[in-house]
């Protein structure tokens, strides 16, 4: 199998969907998934309809996928949703659902892809994090709560996967026109764009370039890093 | 599968690990995996335990090693490659009474 494999979450739509298309435009084989069924359709594309929280699932997802193709290279974390509300208005059905999409799903796709990458001792790993981190965003308590997590996470993975010659980094991108912020006031967006050092929106462009330096080849003394767009550190 | 079988499948995945990790040691039904007197190293316990994971797997035998339950005994099913064996045995008569 010469083709590069690739495992994204969250692709019937936004970045996960555009991240689909670029790779599978380079030839990759691009397995996603997403609750609902995607339209995507291209011969080297597979898609799953789960929960990324729901490990029978996902473990059934990835030996599936490790009986097909025999290897699984990069691995993108990317489905994640968010709930903006002040913390005292949150109820903690929400904040359940959001570590279990965030951090549950993004801990057992790392988990099961990992043991896949481990037997060719190669992997990359990429997860998503936010600027809410240091920018410590009030109103964003729970989400912000559940990026620091997979921050933490993904420098601790780092460590613990180094040996199978796997690495595994965040980016953060700044808000990006994506449905995760449709719902919030645009003079708030605007306010967090303006403490910025870059002053605008993500582009999708912005995201896949530091994917694609995560994933490059050359990039094996680089891992635990997040990185985040905007200037911001 | 009976547990002897299983012992069998176990100790080939440890001399394989043994093997590519270049040490002259022959892996046997009391061969200790876990402890203080284990051949491995606790890098080495998670690879060799993924390793069965996903033979058996390819088996189409569905087995989980890193459970509560498995993590909670008091004799860890991983001491041995004999106390593995009936670990997984059990987990293999459990999965096919669900499936019934």
């Amino acid at each position: 199998m010469n083709k590069r494999v690739m495992v994204i979450t969250g692709t019937r739509k936004g970045i996960g969907r555009y991240l689909s298309e670029y790779y599978l435009e380079k030839g990759f084989i691009v397995i996603g998934c997403s609750r609902s069924e995607s339209d995507l359709t291209h011969e080297n594309y597979e898609h799953f309809c789960l929960d990324v929280a729901d490990e029978k699932a996902v473990k059934k997802m990835i030996s599936s996928i490790s009986k097909k193709y025999g290897k699984i290279d990069y691995l993108i974390n990317n489905a994640g949703i968010a709930s903006m509300n002040h913390s005292l208005l949150t109820p903690l059905s929400v904040v359940e659902k959001i570590f279990k999409t965030n951090v549950f799903g993004t801990f057992l796709f790392c988990r099961e892809v990992a043991k896949i990458m481990s037997k060719n001792k190669f992997g990359r790993i990429i997860n998503f994090s936010t600027i809410g981190v240091p920018f410590r965003l009030e109103g964003e308590a729970i989400y912000t709560a559940s990026k620091a997590a997979i921050e933490m996470l993904t420098k601790i993975l780092a460590k613990e996967f180094s040996n199978m010659n796997i690495t595994v980094n965040a980016v953060a991108p700044t808000p990006a026109e994506t449905d995760l912020i449709k719902n919030v006031p645009s003079n708030k967006i605007q306010n967090l764009l303006n403490r910025q050092a870059i002053k605008r929106f993500s582009k999708y462009g912005d995201i896949l370039n530091v994917i694609e330096f995560f994933i490059n080849q050359k990039s094996e003394m680089i891992s635990g890093q997040i990185i985040y767009l905007g200037g911001i550190s | 599968m009976n547990k002897k079988m299983i012992a069998k499948e176990i100790c080939k995945i440890v001399n394989d690990y043994f093997e590519s990790q270049d040490m002259d040691i022959i892996a046997e039904e009391n061969t200790v995996l876990f402890g203080s007197e284990s051949v491995l190293d606790s890098m080495g316990l998670v690879n060799v335990i993924v390793d069965i994971e996903s033979r058996f797997l390819d088996e189409n035998y569905e087995i989980s090693l890193t459970s509560e339950k498995a993590m909670s005994r008091r004799n860890s099913p991983f001491r041995t490659i004999s106390t593995l064996a009936d670990f997984i045995e059990e987990q293999i008569a459990a999965n096919e009474e669900s499936d019934e």
